[in-house]
């Protein structure tokens, strides 16, 4: 018995210090130093803030660079069955154009609508989104647990924590993770994610809820609340970083939103540089 | 001679580098968009295998660097993906040094041990210092998918172990 149970602790103790060949440290050596360094991450030393803003703005580009391969072969296999598709393609383009020019008539009817109306209200002109900034999406590797995209802009462009993140005008997420030379998106897709929204006719006021699923949740919606099919959601522009009307999705019948913009087919996203804003943490 | 030198290098060096290309580049592990419910943790069965095989073809100091790498890339906490990383290095450790001849069936059985050493550390440290909220049922999928294809990835690395790198460390 007494030899099992050295057995045991020469074996353990062997495992946690041995050093030679490859190992040049102990396990129990790196063990400690990634405690320490985890530690120190998480109650947000100045130095390693820092110090891990630099190691981003390396990573995420060392990454971008690495990924290129993958990046390359989707994209030769798309283009040429994009050059095979390309009479059907046109025609499409073509109906997509004349409904375009259809609702560009529309829109200006509304916008000069909505200008009369705000004067009557005399509505404060919270957010003025005129200055935005365009983005490359650096790396967005799918994590089973969190959904977010790095890209290439970061507080050198004026971005900060909490900005929201758009591509053709639909909402796609928010800035979460700020460096000198990129920033960390969370897409709404994420389980973090947590967006004021309204819909329907009646203005209906909700949370959407990311699910970790391609399609968030609507939650807190007024009791007895029947979901119905293709309802457009709005960012609602309560918490006052979202402009109110941002496009999102359509709702279904479950509950879900089904987003305008896929998130895993990002490869450029605009930043809204939000005025009147602190950092949103 | 030396070309040769340099190809028996690089062939040792194949299952360090895959470890640090997957830290580092978008290419992962977790398939969800064509299965929704497929992630599995591909590190984990790399650091696992080699260093019970092949101790020398995996440093742990180079280990540790892919899990701060990884935490950069993934937006966790620095230092958590080291930690799990170094925790089935531990377990791995031991069982070479317990065991002299292991089959496939000892080592998937030892393998689990590991993980759910590793990801029990991983997902309780990110619980109860980050405010980062996860779902528990993608764990057990994760979990449960890394366990599952254990088998399958132990038959190549053995394969290419086998090919081009040799026998085991003494």
């Amino acid at each position: 018995m007494s030899v099992s149970r050295d057995d045991f602790s020469i074996a353990f103790r062997s495992a946690l210090l041995q050093r030679g060949g490859a190992q040049k440290f102990s396990i129990l050596s790196l063990i400690i130093s990634a405690i320490f360094i985890f530690f120190l991450d998480v109650y947000g030393f100045t130095a390693v803030k820092m110090a891990r803003s630099f190691i981003n703005d390396v990573v995420f580009r060392v990454s971008y660079i690495a990924s290129s391969p993958s990046r390359l072969m989707p994209n030769l296999g798309k283009g040429i069955a994009g050059h095979l598709n390309l009479k059907e393609e046109n025609e499409k383009l073509r109906e997509v154009i004349e409904n375009y020019k259809s609702l560009d008539l529309n829109l200006e009817y509304l916008t000069n609508e909505n200008k009369n109306l705000r004067k009557v209200l005399n509505a404060e002109n919270i957010i003025n989104a005129k200055d935005i900034v365009l983005a490359k999406v650096l790396v967005d590797r799918n994590s089973p647990f969190l959904k977010s995209i790095i890209i290439n802009k970061g507080t050198q462009s004026g971005i900060k924590k909490g900005m929201p993140v758009t591509q053709n005008n639909y909402l796609v997420g928010r800035i979460v993770d700020t460096n000198y030379l990129s920033s960390r998106v969370l897409l709404l897709t994420d389980l973090n994610s947590r967006i004021p929204v309204s819909l329907d006719a009646d203005s209906s006021q909700a949370i959407l809820t990311g699910s970790g699923t391609k399609n968030p949740k609507l939650e807190y919606l007024p009791e007895e609340y029947e979901f119905k099919e293709d309802v457009n959601v709005f960012a609602s522009g309560k918490e006052r970083i979202f402009i109110p009307g941002t496009p999102i999705g359509k709702t279904t019948e479950k509950g879900e939103v089904r987003l305008y913009v896929d998130p895993n087919q990002l490869s450029f996203v605009t930043v809204i540089l939000t005025r009147n804003n602190k950092e949103q943490f | 001679m030396a070309r040769l030198n340099l190809l028996n290098k690089f062939l040792n060096s194949g299952p360090l580098l895959l470890l640090y290309y997957l830290s580092i580049s978008e290419i992962d592990t977790n398939l969800e968009k064509t299965f929704d419910i497929f992630t599995f943790n591909l590190p984990i069965i790399i650091i696992y295998f080699w260093i019970l095989k092949r101790p020398s073809v995996m440093g742990t100091g180079h280990i540790f660097v892919a899990g701060l790498i990884n935490d950069v890339v993934m937006g966790f906490p620095l230092g958590i993906s080291s930690l799990s990383y170094l925790v089935v290095c531990f377990v791995s450790n031991y069982v070479r040094n317990k065991s002299v001849n292991t089959t496939i069936a000892s080592d998937w059985f030892t393998f689990f041990i590991a993980l759910i050493f590793a990801n029990l550390l991983f997902f309780s440290l990110l619980n109860n210092f980050s405010d980062i909220v996860i779902s528990y049922s993608k764990i057990s999928y994760n979990t449960f998918f890394t366990l599952f294809l254990f088998p399958i990835f132990w038959l190549l690395f053995s394969l290419y172990q086998s090919n081009f790198i040799g026998g085991q460390d003494a």
